[in-house]
Parts: C-alpha cells; structure tokens; sequence
C-alpha cells in the first residue's frame, strides 16, 4: 500500500497526515511521503511550521491563579453548609424533644424548605467533620445561622434558573398544551420563582452585611454602597424590561446575571467583614483587590 | 509525603484552615483546567468553587489509594466534564463542519512566538466540542483514545476536533498580530 495513497489527496497531505506528523506519530511512510511533500509546497511548510508553533505554546502554557475570592466563597459555604447541617440535627433533636413537652429550638424553617436541587446538594447524613458536643454547643446561635445557610446554598449550590431553557421544548410543550399562552406564562411563573428566591438570598446576605458592616472603613463601605445602588439600578431596569416582554430571553438572562451580581457583591461584602473582624488584612486586602477588579 | 498525609487527615477532622492549604497547593492548576474546559474565567470560578465544595464533602471518603492531587485532578476533570457535557446538550452543538478558516492557503507568516495571553483568548473562543477535545489532548496530554472515552465520542471524532481546533488557533493567532 503506498503511503502518498493513504495520506494524500490530489494536492495535499489531508488533515490526519498533518496532524500526525505534527504530533510525531505518523509511521515511517507516512512521515516521507509528507516531508516529500513539504519540500515542495510552501503552504503546507508554513502549516506544518504554525501548529508546531503551535503545540510548542501550548505546552508552555503556565497555570492561572484563581482570583482571591474565590477561596472566601469556598469558606463561607463550608461553613454555612456545616451550620445548616447542625441546625438540621438540632432541629430533629428538637422534634424529638417536642414529643415529650419540651421543643424549644427554634425552627430554622428556611432549611427545610430547600428546592429540591439544593437539598440535593446539602449533606443529609450526620456531618462527618464534626464532634456531637462542638454542635451541641453551638446550638443557640444557629437558628439565624441555618437561615442564613440554607438562603445562601440555594443560591451557590441550588438556584439553576436557566433562562430560555423552555426553548428546546417549546414546541413540544406547546403542542401538548396547545397554547403559545401557556408557555410563556409558565416561563413568567419560573422567573418569578427564581426571581423570589433570589431576593431572599439578597435579603439575608443583606441582612448579615448590614449588621456588621461598621467593621469597614467608611471609604470601603461607601464604595460598596455605591456598587451596590449601580447593580439594584440594573436590577430595576431590567426587571422592568422582563415584565414589557416576559419572554424576552436576553431580559431574562439580564435579570439573572444583575441578582447573581448582586449576590456576588454581596458575599464578598461579608467575607472582607470577615477578614475584618478576623484580623486578616492580607485576606482584606485580597477581597478588596477583588472588588477593584470588578468594578473596572 | 507524612506531611500530605497529616494535612489530608486534618481537613479529615474538618480543620478548615488544613482545607485551605489545601486548596492552595491544587487550586491553580483546577481552576486552570476549568477555565479552558469552559472557556471562560467566570465560568471556572464557579467551577472551582463547586469541585473544591465537593471535595470537602468526599474527603472523609478519601482513602490514600492515589497521590491526593490525582484525586482532586479526577474529580474536577469529571466536574468540568458533567458541566460540558448538560451545555452541549442544551445547545446540541457538538459537531460543526470544518469552515472556510480551516482551510491551509498560503499566509503571511508568522515569525513571532506566539504570546501565552493570545493564545488562552484563542482557547477561549474556540467552538464547543474542538475546545474540549484540544485542552484534553494538546494541554492536558491525554491521547486521542482517551479523549474518546472522556468526551463519549469515537477516536477519529477527536482528532478531527483537535485537528479543527488547531487550524482556527492559527486562524485566531494570525489575526491577532
């Protein structure tokens, strides 16, 4: 069998010769029959030579350090995952206890209330990290806490509002209910759903922002607020552009992106407070250089 | 190597500040592996953060069995991977047809070396199903077999996607000199 059969068209080297002789791994026939080729054809030389060049830079390519508030998010939801998961075991503790007369806890009602993705999401068995008298100890200040944690894994684990995700099936959805309405009326009730969702967790993040926010320096503060006026701005807009035209998808990506700003802002607000309180100010300084970036 | 097994054993015993250390020795090259499988830095924080929450929540699973770094490299390849695969289905747009910008006429050439930022743009903006398939094999150094498996697609498929990938590299590159 002749190599230049196998590997060549009338002209040139076909895209499988190419590739593997670039990558080293034709045999030997095939190798000479493309050299022999390249001797005399200047594009496929100066193909050849582009993805040698190539794979040269891309087996140079060097690791990227993800930015700073990346880990801060990592924190925050180990620890509230945690908490929630505490709060759960004392609320059955409770339940337990309220056979016999003597429920005091709290319901930390947010938790048991998940959508199903999120509960999917959170631990459901006895968190394996921690001792039954560390939690038992810190019982009393994890009803809020568990609040917190379950409006907040909602939205870092749960919330997968995917506008336009109705597209795909929108024929089939409308064949079956033979109703264009009923469609777009069914994507108007999930956004609203998503929509709710995402200001109870704006709510609570809010919440934990505001109460502790004397911990920043007033000029950190007054420069979080205005981001904070800029993005509820963009919230308003395009929540108004979403209620013109329900089914617009780009207004309702819009809205989306605006509360998962929002949110993000948000949760870097309390990690810098964090930081704060904490003595961190590498840690600070990390966040801060974060939200800088953002708001270029 | 006592010293990988005694930082494993505490984030074992929920030592948050051990969980960080950790983080910080395999986080780079994770989030690195997320933004080009996704092909946008927003997209791999997000990424990271969920492969980074889910090891938290295996650890105590952990055995030992491989270098702790392969196992957080197998989870978060299986994450980016879960993740390619539900947007490509929602977009249903594995497969394009080599374009007009694949095709090898004779260019001006290029006698620059090409710079590491233009060509992690170039990576970025390279079609679904080709990106997936080039970072697997051309940066992460599996073969095409392997791809195959990873990607659920046929030997030949990769490299048509990394052969594909490559030419609109050298499209996207020449353009940006």
């Amino acid at each position: 069998m002749s190599g230049v059969n196998r590997t060549v068209n009338a002209m040139h080297p076909n895209e499988t010769a190419i590739n593997d002789f670039v990558d080293g791994t034709s045999d030997a026939l095939e190798r000479t029959s493309v050299e022999q080729h390249l001797a005399t054809c200047v594009a496929c030389r100066q193909l050849v030579d582009d993805l040698r060049e190539i794979k040269r830079a891309t087996g140079a390519l060097e690791s990227r350090e993800p930015p700073p508030r990346v880990w801060g998010r990592i924190e925050r939801a180990i620890t509230l995952e945690r908490d929630a998961d505490v709060a759960r075991r004392l609320r059955a503790d409770g339940a337990s206890a309220s056979l016999a007369g003597a429920g005091t806890t709290q319901e930390p009602a947010e938790a048991g209330r998940l959508q199903p993705s999120a509960s999917d999401n959170v631990k459901k068995g006895p968190y394996p990290f921690s001792s039954e008298s560390s939690w038992r100890k810190r019982g009393t200040t994890l009803s809020w806490l568990a609040a917190a944690a379950a409006i907040v894994l909602a939205t870092l684990v749960g919330l997968r509002f995917m506008p336009g995700r109705h597209e795909a099936g929108t024929p089939s959805t409308v064949a079956q209910t033979g109703s264009v309405r009923d469609a777009a009326q069914a994507i108007e009730s999930e956004l609203r759903l998503a929509e709710a969702h995402y200001e109870k967790a704006i709510k609570g993040l809010e919440q934990i922002a505001n109460t502790d926010q004397g911990a920043l320096d007033p000029r950190t503060a007054a420069t979080l607020q205005k981001n904070l006026a800029v993005i509820d701005q963009a919230i308003s807009e395009s929540r108004a552009a979403v209620r013109s035209q329900p089914t617009s998808e780009p207004a309702q990506q819009s809205l989306v992106e605006n509360f998962k700003t929002k949110i993000g802002l948000l949760q870097d607000t309390v990690a810098l407070i964090n930081e704060m309180r904490k003595g961190n100010e590498a840690g600070a300084a990390r966040i801060v250089s974060g939200l800088k970036q953002k708001g270029n | 190597m006592a010293a990988a097994g005694d930082l494993i054993a505490r984030c074992q015993a929920g030592d948050v500040e051990a969980f960080e250390a950790l983080y910080r020795q395999h986080a780079a090259r994770l989030y690195t592996l997320a933004c080009r499988m996704a092909g946008s830095p927003e997209d791999g924080e997000d990424l990271l953060q969920e492969i980074f929450l889910q090891a938290h929540r295996k650890l105590g699973s952990f055995k030992g069995d491989s270098a702790i770094g392969t196992w957080l490299y197998r989870l978060a390849l299986n994450h980016c991977l879960d993740y390619v695969r539900s947007r490509q289905a929602k977009m249903n747009r594995l497969t394009e047809t080599l374009d007009a910008d694949t095709s090898f006429e004779p260019t001006a050439r290029r006698d620059t070396p090409i710079a590491r930022l233009d060509l992690e743009r170039a990576i970025e903006r390279l079609p679904e199903g080709c990106r997936e398939a080039f970072v697997l094999h051309d940066v992460e150094g599996f073969d095409h077999k392997e791809v195959g498996k990873l990607l659920g697609i046929a030997e030949g498929t990769s490299k048509s996607q990394v052969f594909k990938a490559r030419m609109k590299l050298r499209s996207f590159l020449r353009g940006s000199t």
